[in-house]
């Protein structure tokens, strides 16, 4: 017996209106509940993921661990091995200072010498003083403080560390002055070996220079002058900018410092390279201090520890210029863990640094140079491909030409010819725009990678507009915005996210691979790059400090891994052909 | 002695999805010359019985077993690769289904064709060439010797066949297991390679295995027809037999199905009801049952075997009921 | 074929002349030039060296001068009214000009010593790749779900994931102080290159594995390989003649892209193992503000390229007839 299908077409209302509800109760299974279940069926995907949500939310929560400064240098030798947190303790000397008879208190250890984001302040005071005085600074500081006390000649020397907040450091102001003067610098070259050293001799006419300093890197120094004033001899304080001429080649430069009166004849003139610049001055505005010193100063006032002085304050930055939203994490760790820090359980590198604070802080610097370049790539890739999808016809082709000449050239070469380019306008760039050097940086390593996403979003697009999906909705009568909301978007994201997932190493890896050349991130900073060239230095030398190869190429591999084998999981399940199977 | 004679014959597929059978004791007979038809739905493990006699089967996932596998005089179940191997291509070969992947398209039609002979019948390239300049003739492809140095994709459907014709026909086997040889062509194409397949088989006297869903092209070429169903015969008859007097319930559904153009324009076809098995998951009855017609309750209790009609000694059914069902169009009802 | 090399021509110079307009804009829209430097110079040595590099000129002069073919200086271009000795010069006759930093040699100078070093470097690291890369991907796809496959796709993904340096440095700690095989750096002789060129091209041997593999297990599966077994063929004379040639032409088309990646990774290699090659002083020009031996290696690079881009399509056209280049 055969079944035989109804002839007739034209259902009747009520069976329609039933049809319809029918289907109404179908429930598709949405691509991305679909693809997460897929996801979470391949392992090694889900791990990888887990993985690195973990180590992403560590990365960002570096400046609120417990960890030694990553930049805090020693005058150390060799590079220390691991110290296993599980392992004998190891007494840390802390040679600045000569020991001395103790006194009864002693609280806590500041010879440990990795950390160093605190204010070290020293009093003279009797003995007997030295629990009020702990007691005091405990309170106003309202952190515990780390106290050793010695004897000099009969005296007692109290000192006091306490992790450092950022209101516990001077904030001076300079307000312009409205003179500008001119500095005259000149450097000497002498050839030793192959190496050029610059002696930087400064002079001016603002006053006697007192004290200089400049920061290599920026160039950008300060100048101290003694001048007379009103029948007063005044210091001031200005800033400058030394021309590129003086600085030279940063790489190799040295520089001496020596402070000559303008008229200085001890230097031949024909070996001078001269600087004349007109820089504008600043005066220091003096202000309510509100610094560790001047509190304590005030509080000492008020108390009875009549016969205690504050000697001085030391302060000891542990980090580099970070931004409002770390300096907000540093102080909170401050807050949470005291001075209380870990060992150098991964061993330390050459110049003493801590290594495994200095992978964290790398990945970290790592991972938001990846993120952010990631998403520069994306908004161009994005704009450009569905601009030229979706405008087709003339200017998709022309569009695509450009990308397939771009596609032609070996980017990093000009990667790295535009990354000295621009390093020449850095100190402007930095003045007068505010712009660093990272995100020149991404903007210009995400400017290279948004060919492919561009690529990616057009084919996309175009198959879609034409396919019979977006036909069919158009048909029944969807708006043009819906269309594009749920049905373009959302098949354009999927392959999006993948094409993201696979972009994301490749940019930390050229971010490592720049960074390794010197033309990346630079110190005092660290990134996976600038590991990568300690651990190679490393290697190079007769003796193998194993553990800065392997701990950094462990943090990186791991990470490159899962992101790899994540990217490959993703792309498996966000792939149509393959969705409701297992 | 026939020419082929395989006696139950098994293969299971051991996938995630469960233990498939996709033969399941399967036995028959074929002479010298004799063209044999193998009918069924697609998945009725038509393919499966043809790769498993000359040892094809992918190992995982597959395993063969059988009584006996004899072509020729020799025992073919069991032999080892090398030997096997001296069999395939030369003292049988196949041609399959789609002509359009079944040649290398990065090999020249020549060097395909040519590595067969320099294989079985240890000739030089240039003997070969020669050899297989003529096999393409046979098979009526004008200008053979320029074809040799073609590749696949400059030749049409059509011409493809042919060239896997004359490529299974190389070595003169004695046998030729022909896989949907049609299937994918277009019908005029189509009646040119039976015919073909046709002439050729009269000249050379090569028996012919002739695997298709297509009941027209059995009923053109084949001496007798198998018809499986679910890994199983389920009906063995002579082609006039079979098309006259259909005695399994399946056969006489599949037969049914046929558009004819004698036939009233405004009547609906027929279809069997119902999906085929799953080979996966077999009723312990006839593989049939759930879709016939006149099943009743012997017939889900276990699997009729294949046996001879009494009436007819050479023609077997697969049906208990067989017998009661003289009625010829038994099914359209 | 030739229309479609024509037309490879045509955008190759396209692509060229972007590249030169532009890095020759960014180099002389730096401040005070290249030669910032010696600003405070005597004027007339700075004159001196600013008519000797042409600086004097105007800018579009420059950059005529600098594509060629014609050479524009007056004392030598006859239609200048110079004596005629070169009337040619500029980067279409292969001239890149004078190098800025090493003042007594060109760029072409530097670049003639250290390119064939650099070639050495990478073709040894393309061996390797090639080598490692093709076997391991048919083992691992003829071996399909076994242990050495999920050894050797673990092993690739590895390759992948870990950077160039990285791995140099496991492998110097291992081949050259533990296991003391290979000497440490330098350049010379097949040993030096050994170890580079392993490293190098470890990251493309994965990639390859890769698509080997992909290729493979897609070609494995094709109509065309059972019948290849239906003729009675051996099982190694089916992968070697049927199924290798399909499962590698993945493997051809990134050949184009691998060679990009093997000048790019030249450079930290070249760095670590003190090899004098391209990639080094390429690195040297960049942080020296070496302009012209920066632009010169960036354009010797995207010829080498394009050229080996070519070369790749026209090589994928002999192994798979179906590929019509008239039609691209
Ligand atoms: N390599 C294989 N692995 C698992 N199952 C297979 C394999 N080859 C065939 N089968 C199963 O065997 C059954 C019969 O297939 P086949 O012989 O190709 O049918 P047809 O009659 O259409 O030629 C199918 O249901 C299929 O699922
Ligand atoms: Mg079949």
């Amino acid at each position: 017996m055969a079944t035989r299908q109804g002839r007739d077409h034209e259902l009747s209302d009520e069976e329609m209106r039933r049809l319809l509800k029918e289907s109404k109760g179908i429930k598709g299974e949405s691509l991305w509940n679909d693809a997460w279940r897929r996801l979470r069926k391949n392992r090694a995907s889900f791990w990888s993921l887990v993985f690195l949500a973990l180590f992403g939310l560590t990365s960002f929560l570096v400046p609120l661990l417990p960890l030694p400064s990553p930049k805090a240098l020693t005058l150390q030798i060799e590079p220390a091995p691991p110290d296993w947190p599980w392992g004998p303790e190891r007494t840390y000397e802390d040679e600045s200072y000569e020991p001395g008879a103790r006194p009864s208190v002693e609280k806590g250890s500041f010879a440990n010498n990795g950390w160093r984001h605190r204010a070290t302040l020293e009093f003279t005071a009797p003995a007997a003083s030295a629990e009020a005085i702990v007691a005091l600074v405990e309170a106003l500081t309202n952190r515990s403080a780390a106290y050793e006390a010695r004897e000099v000649s009969g005296e007692y020397s109290h000192f006091l560390t306490v992790p450092l907040h950022r209101d516990d450091v001077p904030r001076v102001d300079y307000s312009p002055t409205g003179v500008e003067g001119t500095l005259t610098a000149w450097r000497v070259e002498a050839e030793e070996g192959d190496e050029v050293h610059y002696d930087l001799k400064v002079a001016t006419e603002l006053g006697t220079v007192t004290r200089w300093s400049v920061e290599q890197r920026t160039r950008r120094g300060k100048l101290y002058v003694s001048a007379e004033k009103d029948g007063a001899t005044r210091s001031y304080q200005y800033e400058y900018t030394l021309g590129r001429n003086i600085a030279g080649k940063p790489r190799m430069l040295t520089l001496n410092g020596t402070l000559l009166p303008i008229d200085d004849d001890s230097v031949p003139r024909s070996r001078r390279k001269h600087d004349l610049q007109t820089v504008e001055t600043r005066e220091r505005i003096s202000e309510p201090h509100t610094d560790l010193e001047a509190r304590v100063r005030t509080a000492l006032g008020t108390s009875d520890l009549g016969a205690a002085t504050l000697a001085g304050v030391q302060i000891e930055n542990g980090y580099w210029d970070l931004g409002a939203l770390d300096e907000g994490l540093v102080h909170l760790r401050g807050r949470l863990f005291g001075s209380w820090q870990t060992g150098n359980w991964l061993g330390t590198d050459p110049k003493g640094q801590d290594l495994m604070a200095r992978i964290l802080w790398g990945s970290r610097t790592s991972i938001l140079v990846a993120l952010a370049a990631t998403l520069c790539s994306l908004v161009i890739g994005v704009l450009y491909g569905a601009f030229s999808g979706l405008k087709g016809g003339r200017i998709d082709n022309l569009m695509m030409r450009v990308v397939d000449i771009l596609y032609s050239v070996p980017f990093i070469f000009v990667v790295i010819f535009l990354i000295t380019v621009v390093n020449e306008y850095r100190t402007e760039l930095e003045d007068v725009y505010g712009i660093d050097r990272e995100v020149i940086f991404f903007v210009v390593i995400g400017a290279i990678y948004w060919l492919t996403m561009a690529r990616v979003v057009r084919g996309q697009v175009l198959s879609l507009k034409n396919s019979e999906f977006i036909e069919a909705a158009r048909v029944i009568g969807a708006s043009t915005s819906r269309i594009l909301l749920s049905h373009i978007v959302p098949n354009v994201l999927s392959i999006v996210i993948v094409y993201l997932t696979l972009t994301i190493p490749a940019i930390m890896l050229f971010e490592a691979f720049l960074s390794f050349l010197g033309l990346g991130i630079e110190p005092p900073k660290v990134s996976w790059g600038t590991l990568a060239v300690e651990s190679i230095e490393a290697v190079n030398r007769v003796h193998v400090y194993w553990w800065l190869v392997l701990f950094p190429a462990l943090a990186m591999g791991s990470t490159l891994l899962a992101l790899n084998v994540l990217g490959d999981g993703l792309r498996d399940a966000l792939d149509p052909r393959l969705r409701g199977k297992d | 002695m026939p020419l082929l004679d395989v006696q139950d014959l098994f293969v299971r597929f051991d996938t995630h999805g469960g233990s498939v059978r996709a033969v399941d004791g399967v036995s028959f007979t074929l002479e010298e010359g004799e063209t044999l038809g193998l009918v069924g739905e697609s998945g009725s493990g038509k393919s499966v019985t043809n790769l498993a006699m000359i040892g094809l089967i992918p190992s995982p996932p597959g395993t063969v077993q059988a009584k006996t596998i004899q072509f020729d005089g020799r025992e073919l179940f069991g032999l080892d690769d090398v030997e096997m191997r001296h069999v395939r291509g030369n003292l049988i070969s196949m041609i399959f289904q789609d002509p359009m992947t079944s040649l290398n398209p990065l090999l020249s039609i020549g060097r395909q064709l040519t590595e067969v002979l320099e294989l079985h019948k240890k000739m030089t390239r240039k003997e070969a060439r020669g050899v297989c300049a003529e096999g393409l003739a046979d098979v009526g492809i004008p200008n053979p010797e320029r074809r040799l140095k073609q590749f696949p994709h400059e030749l049409s459907g059509g011409m493809r066949q042919r060239v896997m014709i004359a490529m299974a026909l190389l070595c003169k086997p004695k046998l030729l297991l022909a896989d949907e040889p049609t299937t994918a062509l277009d019908v005029t194409i189509q009646a040119q390679i039976l015919e073909l397949m046709g002439a050729l088989q009269h000249k050379h006297g090569t028996a012919i295995l002739l695997v298709t869903h297509d009941l027209g092209v059995v009923a053109g070429m084949a001496d007798r027809v198998n018809v499986m169903y679910g890994g199983r015969l389920v009906e063995t008859a002579t082609t006039d037999d079979l098309f006259g007097t259909p005695r399994h319930p399946y056969t006489s559904g599949l037969l049914a199905s046929v558009p004819t153009l004698a036939g009233d324009a405004e009547a609906e076809l027929f279809s069997i009801p119902g999906a085929p098995p799953d080979l996966a998951a077999l009723p312990p009855g006839c593989a049939f049952e759930p879709r016939c017609a006149h099943a009743d309750t012997r017939c889900a209790e276990r699997v009729p075997p294949l046996e001879p009609l009494a009436e007819n000694a050479g023609r077997a059914v697969a049906c208990l009921r067989a017998e009661e069902l003289t009625s010829p169009a038994g099914g359209a009802s | 074929m030739l229309r479609f090399l024509l037309r490879r021509l045509l955008w190759f110079a396209i692509t060229l002349l972007v590249v030169m307009s532009v890095s020759f804009t960014l180099m002389h829209s730096v401040k005070g030039g290249p030669f910032d430097n010696e600003r405070t110079l005597h004027p007339s040595i700075e004159a001196n060296i600013k008519a000797r590099y042409n600086l004097d000129w105007p800018i579009w002069r420059q950059f005529l001068d600098y594509v060629g073919p014609l050479n524009l200086n007056e004392k030598r271009a006859t239609f200048l009214g110079g004596d005629g000795s070169d009337v040619w010069g500029g980067v279409m006759t292969g001239d890149f000009g004078p190098s800025y930093r090493y003042r007594d040699f060109t760029v072409n100078d530097i670049i003639g010593q250290s390119l064939p070093i650099s070639a050495l470097l990478g073709v040894v690291a393309m061996m390797w790749a090639l080598s490692l890369g093709v076997s391991a991907g048919i083992a691992s796809a003829l071996r399909r779900g076994g242990k050495l496959d999920l050894a050797l796709r673990l092993a690739a993904t590895g390759g992948i994931a870990l950077p160039n340096f990285v791995i140099a440095s496991f492998l110097i700690i291992l081949f050259v102080f533990w296991i003391p095989l290979l000497p440490v750096a330098g350049w010379g002789t097949l040993q030096h290159m050994l170890l580079p060129g392993f490293c190098l091209g470890l990251v493309f041997a994965a990639y390859i594995a890769r698509l080997t593999r992909t290729g493979m297990l897609e070609v494995l599966s094709q109509d065309y390989i059972r019948t290849a077994y239906a003729k009675g063929l051996a099982p190694r004379t089916v992968i070697l003649r049927h199924a290798l040639k399909g499962g590698i032409l993945p493997v051809v088309s990134y050949l184009g892209p691998a060679t990009a990646g093997i000048l790019t990774g030249s450079l930290v290699i070249e760095r670590i193992f003190f090899i004098p090659g391209t990639g080094s002083h390429f690195v040297n020009s960049a942080t020296n503000r070496d302009y012209t031996l920066a632009m010169g290696v960036t354009i010797l690079y995207t010829v080498l390229v394009y050229g080996l881009n070519t070369v790749v399509d026209l090589a994928y056209t002999l192994l798979d007839p179906r590929i019509d280049l008239e039609n691209e």
